[in-house]
């Protein structure tokens, strides 16, 4: 009887040293959460093949810590519930160490609430609604500015930039188009600028004639306007098809190729205010767009740039963790000085990235090429 | 001034195709008794099916906007033939829910086929505006507004002056009695639901040139219809074209002259007062 248990307690204490050698040797896991279905499908797909082409990479050279890096994705399709689906099932039956995504601020909101329930650090690159990172989760990172930073770094540059005193806002009715509504005029009218009007659009709209032709009724000399691509494209064409002739400065997709091309000659002398463009003339960038071309046979949208800022800063972490253990990686994040492809990136007391660059690119020939930079101040 | 001409003109051009869609809608709904919740899908179809033509396969584009017609009339032969032929004496509520499955299911079809990018069907007119005393335009929506305007007129003539528009009415205003006198309630109904259907499909593929093109865009399409009908009275034909046409208006200068934010509201308003104080539309006519 004796022997027996103890012959028990060996087999038992075996099987468990056993399975630490077999975690040891085991691939750390990465937790994607991205919409691959639904209206923004296009640019999350695009995010997700961003991050498995650097993978791809990183584990050429070894992965970290001596170990592979595994991605494991899941459709989140930019709606709440099922992101936090995907981030439960991510964590509890994947046990990947870190969480990306979502990418609506919505589903990130919703999903960032599982990372704290589970001590999962959690990153987004994408999501730029202001109380994500005000509500205090110690586990939720973002790695991009959000509106009111873009506004506050952006507006005071614009009447110079593009030589206009009245500016008129043409901007989405959600959270995004609102506080851009609200953050930017401070900045402009501080640098002498005027707004004339200010107009918003409903997200299932794809005919703007109307409210357009109430705009050209202000008379401004610029108009600043937040929309994706499905949006953007229309809404250019449209502004350009009723005789109106004034630069248009988008935040939103106003630089992508896909834009580019679905617009065609009315994406010619836009402005597109983003967190990060292709012509950026930096090294490190250069490498990731030659890379980028070689293998998805296009050029990096920002939602691309922003699934290298966040996979990067993911790595980076656990590498001087020097651990996959969800709070030392947290406490690295913390740290972070990353020098990525839109400059260095560390995390405030709310873990909100500053210090990046953001760019005012102008669209000539098809090719947006940056006009002028601003860094993220602290805030 | 010319902002309101503006807003007129605009408004007029948006109008056309609001009737013309809802022509085909409230003809199904009145002789069909079919609320078709899949109608903005027909939209969506003619558009996609006119943007693959063009793009894609590189046909004319005098050519591809009526092909895409036709292949859109196939489609509804099919449906009518295997799916609402057989519901022919079901209640409104099966018809309807059927429809709004069917909605679904073209959406997705049309998401899987063609991806979520939207896309503009390429035009040969040249995209410079052009300008009238200060109102500006350009050659495709003036070639717009006068295919939906010439459609309009062909479906009026059509129903009111040919032996098929007559069986039509008679089918509307009695369906046994009209049996009876030896008009064929089937083929009847095959020709109102791919009538319909072609004329929606139509709008889709002519403002696919200035209105990108979206497997999402049929629900908000539908929906619109549905308010121009309810305006101008379930299964009345010159109710729809004066609904249509004021909804565009309506929206358009109320837009225009009120905060942005109520341009949708604005119709669902004017709904609401219709089913209040003129329950049948404001044209309804036996």
């Amino acid at each position: 009887m004796q022997t027996h248990k103890l012959f028990r307690m060996i087999v038992a204490c075996s099987a468990i040293s056993g399975v630490a050698v077999a975690v040891a040797q085991e691939p750390v896991r990465i937790g994607v959460v991205q919409p691959l279905t639904g209206p923004v499908a296009y640019d999350g797909n695009i995010y997700v093949n961003t991050v498995k082409m650097l993978v791809d990479a990183m584990n050429a050279k070894g992965g970290v810590l001596g170990r592979k890096i595994e991605l494991v994705v899941e459709d989140g399709a930019c709606n709440p519930a099922q992101s936090v689906n995907a981030a439960e099932k991510l964590v509890v039956r994947e046990k990947v160490v870190a969480l990306l995504g979502a990418f609506c601020s919505t589903s990130t909101a919703a999903m960032m609430e599982v990372a704290k329930k589970y001590k999962i650090p959690h990153i987004t690159g994408i999501s730029t609604a202001a109380q994500l990172t005000e509500q205090g989760n110690p586990y939720f990172f973002r790695a991009v500015a959000t509106t009111p930073m873009l506004g506050e770094a952006f507006g005071g540059a614009l009447p110079a930039a593009v030589k206009a005193k009245r500016f008129a806002f043409l901007v989405l009715n959600d959270d995004w188009g609102r506080s851009m509504a609200s953050s930017y005029p401070k900045s402009i009218e501080r640098a002498g600028g005027q707004i004339v009007a200010t107009e918003y659009f409903q997200q299932s709209e794809l005919q703007f004639l109307s409210v357009i032709t109430k705009i050209k009724g202000s008379n401004p000399d610029a108009i600043i306007l937040s929309a994706n691509t499905q949006q953007a494209v229309g809404l250019s064409k449209q502004i350009r098809e009723l005789g109106v002739t004034v630069p248009l400065i988008g935040e939103g997709s106003w630089t992508s190729d896909s834009y580019i091309k679905l617009a065609g000659p009315a994406a010619e002398g836009v402005y597109g205010l983003v967190e990060y463009v292709y012509t950026i003339d930096t090294p490190i960038n250069q490498a990731f767009v030659k890379d980028f071309r070689a293998k998805l046979n296009e050029n990096p949208s920002k939602f691309a740039g922003a699934a290298h800022n966040a996979i990067n800063i993911v790595i980076d972490a656990i590498r001087r963790a020097g651990s996959t253990d969800s709070e030392k990686i947290r406490e690295a994040l913390k740290k972070a000085d990353y020098n990525g492809i839109v400059g260095n990136i560390k995390f405030d007391d709310k873990n909100q990235a500053y210090g990046q660059s953001v760019y005012l690119a102008h669209v000539k020939g098809g090719v947006p090429e940056v006009v002028t930079t601003a860094k993220i101040a602290k805030p | 001034m010319e902002i309101l001409g503006q807003h007129l003109f605009n408004g007029i051009l948006i109008g056309c195709a609001y009737a013309l869609i809802a022509i085909g809608l409230t003809m199904i709904f009145g002789v069909m008794n079919i609320a078709n919740f899949a109608h903005g899908e027909f939209y969506m179809l003619g558009g996609f099916i006119a943007y693959y033509l063009v793009s894609l396969v590189g046909l004319n584009y005098y050519l591809a906007l009526p092909a895409a017609v036709v292949l859109v009339v196939v489609l509804a032969v099919i449906l009518q033939h295997s799916i609402f032929r057989r519901l022919r004496d079901a209640p409104l509520m099966t018809t309807t829910l059927v429809t709004i499955g069917l909605s679904i299911l073209l959406e997705h079809v049309a998401l899987m086929l063609w991806g979520p990018q939207p896309q503009s069907i390429p035009t040969p007119f040249p995209t410079k505006p052009l300008s009238f005393f200060g109102i500006y335009t350009t050659p495709l929506y003036l070639f717009s507004m006068a295919v939906t305007a010439a459609l309009i007129v062909v479906g009026h003539l059509v129903i009111r002056h040919t032996s098929m528009g007559k069986a039509m009415r008679a089918t509307f205003q009695n369906k046994e009695a009209s049996a009876l006198v030896g008009i064929r309630i089937d083929r009847i109904y095959m020709l109102t639901f791919a009538f319909g259907a072609a004329l929606a499909a139509a709008a889709g593929a002519v403002l696919g040139g200035f209105i990108p093109v979206e497997p999402t865009a049929g629900g908000i399409i539908t929906l619109k219809a549905f308010i121009v009908v309810i305006l101008g009275g379930l299964g009345s034909f010159v109710g729809a074209i004066v609904g249509g046409l004021l909804l565009g208006i309506a929206e358009a200068l109320g837009a225009g002259y009120m905060p942005t934010g109520w341009k949708d509201a604005i119709g669902f308003f004017a709904v609401i007062l219709v089913l209040l104080f003129r329950p049948d539309g404001i044209f309804k006519r036996a």
